[in-house]
Formats: C-alpha cells, sequence, structure tokens
C-alpha cells in the first residue's frame, strides 16, 4: 500500500521555514529524575493516592501474613478460578502452593488462533472473577502501579475481572514516573504493553458522578509485600 | 455544515435551559477539580515551562521526531501509514478493514475520527462500529457530536442518558449513573470480546522507544487496544514528545488539567503488536498494530503564525475556563473542536472562510491561556484570525452592525486606547455595582445589543493593545 509518508514529511519540513514557534528552543537540557530509598514515606504516599481513588492497600506483616490474605480474599469472593499470572511472576514464594491446596485453580491463559476458539477463550476468561498480578513497580507521588506484560503476564489479569489483585514488593516503589523510567532504559522494547494503573476503572460521563468499575476492575486490591 | 449558522446554533444554546444547567455544573467543577491537582503537584509553574519547551521543541523538529517514532514503531513490528488528508485516512483504514476480513470494530476515543468522520464510512461499507467510551458511546447513539474534548456528553442530564440507553442498548432503564454504568459494562463486553478490530486515538508517540500512550479512565482503551486482533491507532502528526522522560512531564500535567486527577486511572504504552516466538510469545494483545499518522491541515497550520496551536495536548481545560464556552457549549461551535482550541484550530486547519465567526467566540478575557498547561497563547492567535477575517470581508455581522462605532474608534490608536482604558474602568465599577463576580450581565448602550446573551468580562489589568506592544 503506498502511502503519503513523503509528502507529508516535505511539507512539514518546508513550513518550518515560516513557523511562529514561541519558546522553541534546538534542545532542551535533560533532567536528573531523582531516586529515593525512602520505602516508609514512598509507601505511605503511594497508599494515601491509592485509597483515595477507592483502592484497597494491605499490609501484611510477612510473607506468611501475605499468602494467608491472597488466599482469604480469593475465597471470600467465591472464586474457585482465577485468571492469574504464572507462578514465577508472582512475588510471594508460598503462593502458588497455597493457591493448590485451597483448591483454586489457575486458568490457562493461551488464546487459540482460529476464531472461533478464539472468541470461546476470551468469553471463558471473561466470566472469571479474580485476576492476580505481580506489579514490577508502585509510583509514589501518583499511587499508581506499573503491570507489564510478557509471555508469563497476560495484560487480561488486570483487566477482565471485576476484582484486580496485585502484589507489590515494597522496595520496587519508585518516587516517580520519571525515576521508574531512567531505572529501567529498556523496558519499552521487552513488553508490548507497560500500564500503570492508579485506581478502579472509572467514569464521570453522566453528570460528572463518579462511577466505578466501568470497563475495567471495580475493586483492586495491593498486597505490599515487605 | 448546513445552512444553520453559527448564531441560530449559539441561539439554540442560550434558549436551552438544560445545557445551561448542565454546562455550569461541569466546567465550574472541573475548573475546581483542575486547580486542586495542579496544587498537588510540586513546581507545577516550572512543570508547566518545561512542557511548553518540550512541545515547542519537538514541533520545531517535528519532520526528524516524526521519522524517528516510525523507524521505532517499525522496528517493534508495528507498521506505520501517513495520511494526506482525511479522505486518505479513511481509505486507509477501509482498505486494512478489507485485508483483515473485518466485520466489527469497537473503537476508543479518538478525535481524529471524529475529523475523518470515520463511523460513517465504516456504516457505508457495512461494518458494524461501536463506541465504547461511555460519552462517546451517547452521542453515537443519539447520532450526534461530541460537546466536549474529555467529556463528550457533557450536554446530558442523567434522565436523558438513562432514556436513551435503555433505548437504544435495550438495557434495563434506570436513572441512577452507577446502575446504568453496570449495564452498559454487560452490554458493551459482549462486544468487545467479539469485535475483530480495535480503533483508538494516541494522547503521545514516544520518539525514542516507538511507544503510544493513551489515557483514559474506563479501561475501554485497553480492552480495545487488546483484545481484537487487530488495533489501529489514529494520530495527529503532532502527538510526538520525543522521549519517555518528556512524556512522563506531560502527562504530570494532563490528566491534573483535564479531570483533576494526578494520572489517569490507566496509562497504556504500547509499543508494537503482542511478542510472538515459535515457542513462548505473549497470550494476549493484538497480532497486529497499524498506526495511522494524520495531518489533515496540521502541516499547514504548521507555517502559519498560528503554528504554537500545535503544542496543544487536548486536555479541554481552556473549554471550562471560556466564558463563551460555558454559556454555549461545545455544539453551537459545529466544528470538531470546540472552546478556544477549536477557534483556532478549525480556521487553521480548515480555512477562514466558512469558520470567520469562531475566532470571535471570544471576549479575549485571557482565561484560556491562563489554563493551558502548556501556556498556549490562544488570544493573540484569535486576534490573528479576526485581523485576517476582516481582510477578507468576512467579519461576523454584529461587529459590522451593531458596533459601528467601533470602526471609527479602533482606527485611531490614541482614541482607541483611551476608551479601553476608561471603559476597562467603567466595567469594573460596573461590577462592583452589579455584583456578579466580575462579570457584568448587561452593559450600558450601544454595548447593550452584544451583552444580550453574554456576560461582558472584566477587562485585563492590562489592555490588549499594551500586552499586544510589550510582546513585540
Ligand atoms: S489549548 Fe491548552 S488548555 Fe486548551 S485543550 Fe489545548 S492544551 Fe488544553
Amino acid at each position: 500500500m503506498q502511502d503519503s509518508r513523503q509528502i507529508v514529511l516535505d511539507r512539514i519540513r518546508s513550513s518550518l521555514k515560516t513557523s511562529v514557534l514561541p519558546m522553541a528552543r534546538a534542545s532542551i537540557s535533560p533532567r536528573e529524575a531523582a531516586p529515593s530509598s525512602d520505602y516508609a514515606a514512598m509507601s505511605q504516599s503511594f497508599q494515601r493516592d491509592m485509597e483515595t481513588v477507592g483502592a484497597k492497600i494491605h499490609r501484611p506483616a510477612n510473607d506468611f501474613a501475605a499468602v494467608d490474605l491472597v488466599v482469604d480474599l480469593i475465597q471470600e469472593l467465591g472464586s474457585n478460578e482465577i485468571l492469574a499470572w504464572d507462578d514465577a511472576e508472582l512475588p510471594l514464594a508460598g503462593l502458588p502452593y497455597a493457591l493448590h491446596k485451597a483448591g483454586i485453580r489457575r486458568a490457562d491463559h493461551r488464546i487459540p488462533n482460529d476464531d472461533i476458539g478464539r472468541k470461546q477463550k476470551l468469553a471463558a476468561l471473561s466470566a472469571l472473577r479474580v485476576g492476580l498480578t505481580g506489579a514490577s513497580a508502585g509510583l509514589a507521588d501518583t499511587g499508581s502501579l506499573a503491570v507489564i506484560s510478557s509471555p508469563t503476564r497476560p495484560r487480561l489479569a488486570s483487566l477482565l475481572p471485576m476484582t484486580h489483585i496485585s502484589l507489590l514488593p515494597i522496595n520496587r516503589l519508585y518516587p516517580t514516573m520519571a525515576a521508574f523510567f531512567a531505572a529501567h532504559p529498556g523496558v519499552m522494547q521487552d513488553a508490548s504493553n507497560l500500564v500503570f494503573i492508579s485506581g478502579p476503572s472509572r467514569t464521570a460521563d453522566i453528570e460528572m458522578t463518579l462511577t466505578v468499575g466501568v470497563h475495567g476492575p471495580k475493586y483492586i486490591h495491593v498486597v505490599l509485600c515487605p | 455544515m448546513s445552512n444553520v449558522t453559527f448564531y441560530d446554533r449559539v441561539e439554540d444554546a442560550l434558549n436551552n435551559e438544560q445545557l445551561k444547567v448542565a454546562l455550569t455544573r461541569t466546567t465550574s467543577k472541573l475548573g475546581g477539580l483542575r486547580i486542586n491537582a495542579l496544587a498537588s503537584l510540586p513546581d507545577a509553574d516550572g512543570v508547566r515551562d518545561r512542557a511548553r519547551l518540550i512541545r515547542a521543541h519537538t514541533i520545531s523538529k517535528l519532520a526528524d521526531y516524526l521519522e524517528q517514532f516510525a523507524a521505532n514503531v517499525e522496528k517493534m513490528g508495528g507498521h506505520v501509514h501517513f495520511a494526506d488528508d482525511a479522505a486518505d485516512a479513511n481509505r486507509i483504514v477501509l482498505e486494512l478493514a478489507k485485508q483483515y476480513d473485518i466485520k466489527t470494530v469497537v473503537k476508543g476515543k479518538s478525535m481524529v475520527s471524529e475529523e475523518m468522520h470515520l463511523n460513517h464510512e465504516f456504516e457505508e461499507m457495512g461494518i458494524t462500529v461501536w463506541e465504547s467510551d461511555l460519552g462517546e458511546r451517547i452521542v453515537q447513539e443519539a447520532g450526534e457530536m461530541p460537546s466536549h474534548i474529555i467529556a463528550p456528553a457533557i450536554h446530558y442530564t442523567r434522565e436523558q442518558a438513562g432514556d436513551l440507553l435503555h433505548d437504544k442498548l435495550k438495557i434495563p432503564l434506570s436513572h441512577d449513573p452507577a446502575v446504568i454504568v453496570g449495564h452498559v459494562r454487560e452490554k458493551l463486553r459482549q462486544e468487545f470480546l467479539v469485535a475483530d478490530m480495535g480503533i483508538t486515538g494516541v494522547n503521545f508517540g514516544v520518539a525514542e522507544t516507538g511507544t503510544l500512550a493513551l489515557v483514559e479512565n474506563e479501561g475501554n482503551g485497553r480492552l480495545t487496544s487488546t483484545v481484537p486482533r487487530v488495533h489501529i491507532a489514529l494520530m495527529g502528526i503532532e502527538r510526538i514528545v520525543p522521549t519517555l522522560d518528556d512524556l512522563s512531564i506531560m502527562l504530570q500535567v494532563l490528566a491534573r488539567s483535564a479531570t483533576g486527577q494526578k494520572l489517569s486511572v490507566y496509562t497504556n504504552l504500547l509499543t508494537g503488536p503482542r511478542r510472538k516466538s515459535q515457542t513462548t510469545g505473549e497470550t494476549d494483545g493484538p497480532d497486529a498494530l497499524h498506526v495511522v499518522i494524520v495531518d489533515n491541515g496540521r502541516s499547514k497550520v504548521l507555517g502559519t503564525e498560528l503554528a504554537e496551536i500545535l503544542y496543544c495536548i487536548r486536555c479541554g481545560a481552556c473549554l471550562n475556563a471560556c466564558p463563551v464556552y460555558q454559556q454555549i457549549g461545545g455544539h453551537a461551535y459545529g466544528s470538531v473542536y470546540p472552546g478556544p482550541v477549536g477557534a483556532v484550530l478549525t480556521p487553521g486547519l480548515r480555512g477562514i472562510g466558512p469558520w470567520a465567526e469562531l475566532p470571535h467566540a471570544s471576549s479575549l478575557c485571557g482565561a484560556c491561556k491562563e489554563v493551558c498547561p502548556v501556556r498556549i497563547d490562544i488570544p493573540r492567535m484569535l486576534l490573528k484570525l479576526r485581523e485576517e477575517g476582516h481582510e477578507k470581508g468576512l467579519a461576523p455581522a454584529w461587529v459590522k452592525m451593531g458596533l459601528p462605532m467601533y470602526r471609527f474608534v479602533a482606527t485611531q490608536p490614541a482614541l482607541f486606547k483611551f476608551v479601553i482604558k476608561a471603559s476597562g474602568f467603567g466595567v469594573r465599577m460596573l461590577a462592583k455595582i452589579q455584583g456578579n463576580g466580575g462579570w457584568l450581565n448587561k452593559l450600558p448602550p450601544p454595548l447593550s445589543g452584544w451583552t444580550e446573551h453574554r456576560d461582558f468580562p472584566p477587562f485585563a489589568a492590562k489592555s490588549f493593545s499594551e500586552q499586544f506592544k510589550n510582546r513585540k
């Protein structure tokens, strides 16, 4: 398919000769995005912002308590099958075994290539009520989770179910998005999707009335793992 | 455009009591949220200054950054198409639909697709299009245009929205937004799961990585760009930032200015389609990603004194702050982009001819420039366009007839300045007496014709000609 690439680029270049562009500089000096190791302050700020938008933050005292908490949450919701990331991606060593012992199955998230199989699989995954993921990072200044896709980290786990439970080790907190990017320079090459999630899915499209649970999860549980 | 004139639409809007209520509620609420959100940003002014520098620098090297961006999208396995105008963009999208044998399309919010009238084109081809943003869906079902950049159904009451969705989507009737949203979720989920193609807009394209940034609150953008086999992203040529760090700066001001959030609920960063490999590949995400980069008049604007409008990041703050928008709403402008940004962009993109009134749909109070996260000098460009309109004999009727004095005074600089200063003083005095937050409902004759339907703003401490002179 031929397209208009050269036409458009040429026209831009010729227009730039007569442009009036206030404040245009030849270059902008790069910034240093300050890192931080004050995890107490960052987790406080993260928690405050997440709670402001209606997410629930859990702070278990240790890994054992964290495992129990996640299993309890899932059982309270009455789910025996969940849409979860693969074992190695859950930053809580004892969790896969505990889920198994509690009789909670993990759905196979591979999607068939043929159209009918594909749509059936999507419908089946969409019926699951709980998604379980591990966050690659938390942003302290906005209260956001960084959730990154991979073959063993399906995007749909944080998207289709009504409840999203995400495990975030406290040492994965960053003060700002800029600091996270600075610490992970190659992050965009490795995954097709990085999403910063800042609370439950919401809309204010009807009379500016804030309503949660539109198309994504209505309930967000972040388990801050020590 | 039909033969309904700008004045007819303004007249209609001003007589629509319910619209007035909806607009007042929404614009004042969004305006307040914005102020609080900016207060939560350390050094908000510094961040805005840097955001402005980034936009200015990027636009000044736009062709180079576009080439870098396109090369990186392609390196990551995506396809890039450039479209000269709306017709070209439609041709590209429709050919892709044919190529992938598409029957159904689900759409996220995209202003570029409004420029293209894409939904109409699809319908002509017998392809079903589902808008998935709630506000966008409401206006689609009603057969209308969005009336606000970020809140498309701002002009609807909950009763109207509930009735419409009940009627069109066959969901149970309710006037409670929470209940309506629950039913819409179930109904639209079925559409997401079967749609063959997802179409979204793009907030920023990151040149150094080939990443598309798409911000949204509902999750409809995530579903649209994740579930269907093919994802098509439509972006204007100016939507580029050079680096991820630049992106983080723009995101610090975008949501705060738009909805008063620190960050939107979902900031989707999409780099190429689903990663595939023989043995292990990503199990979800689209098989194919096509980015369509649309010019449609923008490169022409770039060559003029209106180029600064291309810094715009479509936050909508200038709409909420504009006393004219607050009175007449988005539809009265008659263009895809309403409000102050639209009053510059539309005549810029489409030519002043049919749009000569738009630059006059402003009191030049400067509120738009004040709230703009990248400090775009909209009043300067409105004046420029008015000048151009006058030169071409396109001045709106009220300027020609309603203010015969205006020309006499305006052509004599000394007198003009005196009158502006004197009336500025007078207006402020009157405002004190009438007590309407500095806004006047009625001006004394001969200006009363002008205020019949609008409040007269208090004059800025520095008049426009003074500001104009200082800048030169
Ligand atoms: S002109 Fe400025 S305030 Fe208006 S939409 Fe664009 S960025 Fe926002």
